[in-house]
This record gives C-alpha cells, structure tokens and sequence, in this order.
C-alpha cells in the first residue's frame, strides 16, 4: 500500500443499526435492510439527504439489489455500489466507505449489509479437484479442528468452550439470531455435523442486516453530530490469500499477516486490545484467529479461554456480540454488525454485554477465496 | 485389455502395475521456478505467475502423511451420501490435497503415512466399471 487509512484524514462511526438477524423468513430483504438503514440515521440524529454515498454488501440477493431499497429513503441521486467479497462482504463495504470519506470525496458515508438464504452459486474455473463436491465449509474447518487438537494435545470439549461463551453472550443479544445460553453437555449433545464439529459450534447462517455511518470531522460539524458518541477507524487493512508452506492454515496465516499491518497502523499492540469481533463461523477459528492476531502463542488459546480471559470483563472480550456462532452470520451484514458492536461497545452503550473501560477494538472477518479484513476502531474515554 | 474406466482421467492415472494393480499417479506440474502443484493446469503459476512453456505436467507420487481427518456425518449432496470420511494429505511430492478415505481403509490420524488406490464407484453405460481415486493408510 502507498498510503494507509490512517495517513488520511480522521473518519468515524457515527451511526450504528441492525435488523435482528434470523432464521430465514417471509420478510423481504427490503424490510431488513430498511430497518437497519432508519435505526442507523436516528443513531447518527441526522436525515438520509445527509449520506452523499453508498456501498451495499450483499453476496446471495443478485445483481444490483440495492437501488430497490435505498430508493424508499427518499430520492437523492447520492451514488451507490454493491460489494460483493463472501463472508468478508461487509467489511469490505465498510472499507469502501471509510476510504471515501477520509480520501476527501465524502463527508457522509453508509455502508449497509442485507441478505437472504439464498443458494450459493460459485463459477466453475475449469479446474477440476479429487472431491471438492465432498468437502463444504464446516468440513474445511472439521479438518482444521482436527489438525489443531492433534497439534496442541486440544480435546474435542476444550474447544466446544468458545460456543458456550459465545451463546452465553449472544444470549445477551437482541439481535442475535441465537439468544440462548448453552452448556457444554447441549453444545456437544447436539447434532453431529462433520469430524468433531456439532451444530451449535457451527454458525447458523441465517437473514438480517446491519448499517454504518461513517463521517469526517467535517460531516460531524455540519450536521451537529454528538462528537462524543463517534468513534475513530484507526485502521483498515485487507489481504488475499498467498501461498503458505504445506501444514500452514491460509486462515491463520492470512489473519496473522492482515492483523499485524492493521496493529502496526493504529501503533498499538495485541496487548492494547480490549474487545475483538471476529470471524467464528466454527469454534476452532476462534483460537486460531486470537493466536494469529497475536493475544498469546500459537496452542495457548484454549488456556485463555478456559481462564476466562476471553468473556466480557476478561483480558480481552472476544465476541461479546455472540459472534458468527450465536449472533449469526448472515453473509452480507456480518462484517457491518462487527463494527456496530465494537462501536456500542467503545461508547460504553453494550447494556449487559458491555466489556468495563473498552477504549481499543479490533473487527476481523475472512471470506472464502479467500481474503481478510481487519479494522481497528478507538474511542475517545 | 481392462474395462476399466477413470471417473476423473484429466487428474490421475493408473499406475504402472496396471488398472488396479498399483497406487495410481496424480496429473501434477511443475513451473520453471520449481513450484509443483495439483491439479496440472495452463493458467498460470500460482507462485511466480509464469505461463505457457514455463509449465509443464509431471506425474505425482499419491504418497503422503495425513495433516488431519473428519467424518462427514451431514452432506447436502445426494450423491456423496454421509457418512464418508475426508482426508488432508501433504504428498510427498508438495502439494496438500483433500479427498476422500478408502471405506476399507484401517482407522487413520495426523502423521499417518498415506496412499491411493483405484475403487470401484459405479458401472458405466456400456458395463465398464468406473474407478475412482481414494486415500488410505500406507501399510
Ligand atoms: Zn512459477
């Protein structure tokens, strides 16, 4: 990179909203994304005349969904792009977004997240494998599970903790899509998926949506938002996989490598992180991501986790949201909601799930393909 | 003469012991920066991004160590009914592969030594057996 984010000018979350995520319904996208766009506007207390532009995520809705909603927020002309990049759309709309307003072509930016369960189609790129109609995400990560607990002596129950923390805060939720509690014996008891991956330590992937507004401290000013309640993007970094040496896992070695430049952006540590939203579609990528981004060595995840470290009110809270395992996962909202949360989170306005004195966040997403997207966010207490 | 048949003839081959007499090969290449990779394609080199002459196919040993399993217990699939278990092998000769475990093959986990055979999947139109390629314990 030439320039990063932080070599622009300051931009901020100023506005956050969801439609709760679920399981897939009647409701039409419309709705969703409608309702996480208002609850944003009236979080920011500013009029939709005010966003001068728009990145829409959505990676399972088709071609261009996005005029047909925003055209219900009343006629601006403002321009408009959707972004589609898998898990990671979001993130990379709330990148776009960021990268606008601190470049100095906008002052008022939303980045909006909706999707529906629709079927995944992939293109075909001619080249053909022994079995990839074998071999779906959950046993992608099926065999990345096995391969950790073979490397670092993990159990099969070690690792299940991250779900019964994650549910135990999605509980807390009310936009989680799960917002039941869940012990041990329920998360392993649950119905077996592939290797040693049960149902609820895989995401269900689900709909809803998530919106951000983003501003300079000049859209602040103008439009008489709380300065106090905007919370500065200290950095913003995204990667694409390489290629590792054989028995390197691309999704750790890829955060790793995403995590570092985005920490050397904001000039902070690991250690300077309080609250972390990541990318947790199955348990184990919890522990691979936390040893990748650096909050202890490589094996060392599940003593934290079973130290505690990692709830709310711990070392560092990581998915006090719920995470893709409780608050869901769908698609194109995720990497928006992370941002809210950690937004929520650093106002100190998280209610029950509120992480004591969070001043630093981190929001990790990977998609498949694969690529990853780290953003670092503080607040001004 | 066999009548045998290769599910996937463009990635593997029988052996040279014979149809099923042997641990098959797999249709590799290798760039001139000394990358090898799987499946053989012209694209261009994932490493160094070279095309054309610079590639050129070269036969791939199947043996290999075992980095991790999983059984497949759910699979939307109706034609890879679970469960099956699924296997991530560094070859010998670089490559990391996944595929499918041999039914018959002994209990396996990481650092297993590894190998492929040919199994019967299914009879073709005109009655030959179709074979596809499958991993299994070395023994
Ligand atoms: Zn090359």
């Amino acid at each position: 990179m030439v320039r990063t984010l932080s070599d622009l000018r300051p931009v901020y979350v100023v506005g956050v909203g969801w439609h709760r995520y679920q399981n897939p319904s009647e409701t039409p996208y419309v709705s969703l994304g409608l309702a996480a766009i208002r609850e944003a506007l009236t979080d920011a207390k500013i009029e939709w005349p005010a966003v001068e532009s728009s990145y829409v995520a959505t990676a399972l809705l088709g071609m261009a969904a996005g005029r047909p909603m925003l055209r219900h927020l009343g006629t601006t002309g403002a321009p408009l792009v959707h972004i589609e990049n898998a898990s990671a759309s979001g993130s990379t709309a709330f990148r776009q977004a960021c990268i606008e307003v601190a470049g100095g072509i906008s002052d008022v930016a939303l980045a909006v997240g909706v999707d529906k369960r629709n079927p995944v189609q992939r293109s075909n790129t001619g080249i053909d494998h022994l079995a990839d109609d074998a071999i779906v995400p959950f046993t992608h990560f099926a065999l990345l599970t096995n391969e950790y607990a073979a490397r670092y002596n993990a159990s099969v129950e070690d690792i299940a903790l991250v779900a019964v923390k994650n549910h135990r805060n999605g509980a807390k939720n009310p936009n989680a899509q799960r917002q039941q509690e869940r012990t041990l014996q329920e998360v392993l008891g649950g119905k077996k998926v592939s290797g040693a991956l049960t149902s609820l330590q895989c995401t269900p992937i689900g709909e809803g949506a998530a919106a951000v507004i983003v501003a300079s401290d000049e859209g602040i000013r103008r439009y008489g938002i709380n300065p106090d309640r905007a919370i500065r993007v200290t950095a913003s970094v995204g990667r694409s996989e390489r290629i590792y040496p054989p028995g390197v896992g691309f999704d750790a070695a890829l955060t790793r490598e995403t995590a570092e430049l985005a920490l050397a952006e904001a000039k902070r540590q690991p250690k300077d992180l309080d609250v972390i939203e990541l990318h947790d579609a199955f348990t184990v990528e919890e522990l691979h991501y936390i040893e990748s981004i650096g909050l202890c060595p490589e094996g060392d995840g599940v003593q934290m986790l079973k130290d505690g470290a990692l709830d709310i009110g711990g070392r560092c809270a990581i998915n006090p949201s719920g995470g893709l395992i409780a608050m869901g996962h769908p698609i194109g909202p995720t990497g928006i909601g992370q941002i809210g949360e950690i937004t929520k989170q650093l106002r100190g306005e998280a209610g029950e799930r509120q992480h004591p004195h969070a001043r630093v966040g981190m929001a990790h997403m990977v998609g498949v393909g694969a690529v990853c997207y780290v953003h670092i966010m503080e607040g001004r207490r | 003469m066999s009548t045998d048949k290769l599910l996937k003839s463009n990635i593997y081959s029988f052996g040279s012991g014979g149809p099923r007499g042997s641990a098959p090969v797999l249709l590799g290449g290798q760039c001139r920066c000394g990358y090898v990779f799987f499946p053989m394609q012209a694209y261009g080199c994932e490493q160094c991004g070279n095309h054309g002459d610079a590639l050129t196919p070269c036969e791939l040993s199947t043996g290999g160590t075992l980095l991790a399993e999983a059984v497949v217990h759910l699979h939307a699939d109706k034609n890879r009914p679970a469960p099956f278990t699924i296997v991530k092998v560094a070859l010998d000769d670089g490559p990391v592969v996944r595929s499918v475990l041999a039914e018959d093959s002994a209990a396996v986990s990481p650092g297993q030594r590894m190998t492929a055979r040919l199994v019967p999947v299914r009879s073709g139109e005109s009655g030959e057996t179709v074979l596809d390629l499958r991993f299994t314990a070395a023994i």
